[in-house]
């Protein structure tokens, strides 16, 4: 983990003005924007689920419970109370990392795919509560974010432009906190347990604890951008934002895509299958039933095949065949 | 060796997994900076002992570490006592250089102002480590692996060294530089409990040993005794 060479630093910068410049280029009010926007929000999940799975290897397939807590929270205190989408985020993100503790607490001692199934099921919970219980959430109907004038202070705006740019610094700000994370002492701490857990147990490092954080602090990430997404869709119900496919399976998928513990690999991953999803389905879903959806899971299995730790392993790969060929 | 004195006194252990007894009614002592050595058949239980030394098995009895009991208590707490423990198998963190793994052994020290002149220490020990400082430790060779490790475990300035299996899987010319290693660690005056099925090794770099046979100790003796016991002779020597 070196210090950013100067050449790295004027590529982000570049990277960065393009990232901001790009609504431009697009219609304000049309449907490319939009799917960028999910793009993002969705490269934000993946990073924050990419501190517990990508850090500690302990991969969650119910990350869908935070998100929805804290797009339920928010609404639910704006609807109820008329309180600011901005603190209702930010009891969202207590609430989902309560919930991260609660759920980490009888299941952080189990590895692999008992550790994803336990998460699984939690995540399947909460949808079936968010169903069940009607009076609160709306039951299976959904729920509507009330329509306010466009301001940043209440996080509703008529245009898209600054919803992408709101999801734009919500993926800085996320990848920045994994980042400083993976850096710091937590950071190192997640990497021994996940490389051997007897031999970090052995050195002294608390690895239920350890996990625990870093679980905790993944939730309340994610419930923060559950907010984002009820401010930007205004409509939801349980079965999208506390879905399995809509949201834990496809965040994990975007992570492992494009490179499971690394920083860059979540963008890449979210930059691929979300315009890839939608463009299968504006392809093929009049032709068949269920087409879209066979040719998205075919293109990403081919993805798997081809190199099981994403874009970001694929990348360096090419990058060394051209090392190579120059020194010959 | 009485055991008011021990550094380690083990009385009445037992252990096991998941229910199933691994070790019966153990009972072992060692004196400050006493390098002893047990020995015993694959499956005798003496990879369970060290990990039940460590608290990774849940165990009934007493493990007394200078008057600190040790059974009962997480794992995570035990390295702070004084407990260095080599796992088998070289456990090292492959992605991680030598470097972050040996500057890792030093984790559970708390407020370690003395981390550089601890590194130091254990690189001027293992002059190799210096050399590949900045390598995946994963990409080492076993020997060197083994150096990691035993270099990351160094780094807690331990009074007691628990060593697993170390020469398991390695070439025997690496053997016989582990055997060198033993005894420079051994003269820095720390203790050294040694796991080994290579008895002919364990035997001559310990200067005391237990044979383990199904979980329970069936002889102990000095070195000289063990290796001209007729049983041990035959059973792990074969001769």
């Amino acid at each position: 983990m070196s210090r950013l060479s100067p050449m790295r630093l004027i590529l982000i910068a570049v990277l960065l003005a393009a990232a901001i410049a790009l609504p431009f280029a697009f219609d304000p009010r049309g449907y490319a924007i939009r799917i960028l926007c999910l793009a993002l929000l969705f490269g934000a999940m993946a990073q924050a689920w990419n501190i517990v799975a990508g850090l500690a290897n302990q991969v969650s397939l119910g990350h869908a419970a935070f998100f929805g807590i804290g797009a339920y929270t928010s609404t639910l205190l704006l609807i109820h109370f008329g309180i600011s989408p901005w603190l209702g985020m930010i009891a969202g993100a207590v609430l989902g990392g309560l919930a991260a503790l609660l759920i980490s607490l009888p299941t952080m001692r189990l590895r692999g795919h008992y550790f994803a199934l336990a998460t699984l099921a939690f995540g399947e919970v909460m949808r079936v509560i968010a169903n069940s219980w009607g009076g609160l959430t709306g039951g299976p109907v959904g729920i509507s974010v009330p329509f306010a004038p466009s301001s940043l202070a209440m996080l509703q705006f008529k245009e898209t432009r600054p919803y992408y740019w709101l999801m734009l610094a919500a993926l800085i700000a996320v990848t920045a906190i994994f980042v400083a994370i993976r850096k710091s002492r937590l950071g190192y701490r997640l990497r021994a347990i996940k490389e051997n857990v007897d031999a970090a147990e052995v050195i002294g490092i608390d690895t239920t604890r350890t996990k625990i954080i870093a679980a905790v602090l993944s939730g309340g990430l994610t419930a923060c951008l559950g907010t984002l997404y009820a401010q930007f869709q205004y409509f939801f119900d349980p079965d999208t934002v506390f879905g399995v496919g809509s949201i834990s399976v496809r965040v994990a998928m975007i992570a492992i895509v494009g490179g499971i513990g690394t920083a860059i690999g979540p963008i890449l991953g979210a930059f691929f299958v979300i315009p890839l999803e939608e463009f299968a389905n504006q392809i093929f879903s009049a032709q068949a039933a269920g087409l879209s959806q066979l040719v998205f899971g075919v293109l990403l299995v081919v993805v798997i095949l081809v190199e099981p730790r994403g874009f970001v392993a694929m990348g360096q790969r090419l990058a060394r065949r051209f090392r190579r060929e120059d020194r010959s | 060796m009485t055991t008011a004195t021990a550094l380690l006194a083990i009385r009445n252990l037992d252990a096991g997994y998941d229910g199933v007894a691994v070790l019966h009614d153990i009972a072992l002592s060692m004196d400050a900076g006493e390098f002893v050595c047990v020995i015993g058949a694959n499956t005798a239980g003496k990879s369970t002992l060290l990990r039940t030394i460590s608290g990774l098995v849940a165990a009934k009895g007493s493990i007394s570490f200078q008057g600190e009991e040790l059974v009962g208590r997480p794992s995570h707490r035990i390295p702070g006592l004084g407990i260095a423990h080599v796992p088998e198998g070289r456990h090292v963190f492959p992605e991680m250089s030598v470097d972050e793994n040996v500057t890792l052994g030093a984790y559970s020290v708390r407020g370690a102002s003395d981390l550089a002149q601890r590194r130091e220490r254990v690189l001027e020990m293992f002059p190799r480590l210096r050399e590949r400082l900045t390598q995946a430790a994963g990409t080492l060779s076993g020997g060197e692996q083994q150096m990691v490790a035993i270099g990351r475990a160094l780094m807690l300035s331990p009074r007691l060294l628990l060593l697993d299996e170390p020469s398991h899987g390695l070439a025997p010319k690496v053997v016989d530089e582990l055997h060198d290693t033993f005894l420079t660690v051994s003269r820095t005056g720390t203790a050294i409990l040694l796991v080994e099925q290579n008895t002919t090794l364990a035997l001559s770099v310990a200067s005391r040993g237990y044979v383990l046979e199904s979980g329970r100790i069936v002889l102990a003796g000095t070195s000289a005794e063990l290796s001209d016991n007729d049983a041990v002779r035959s059973a792990y020597l074969g001769l």
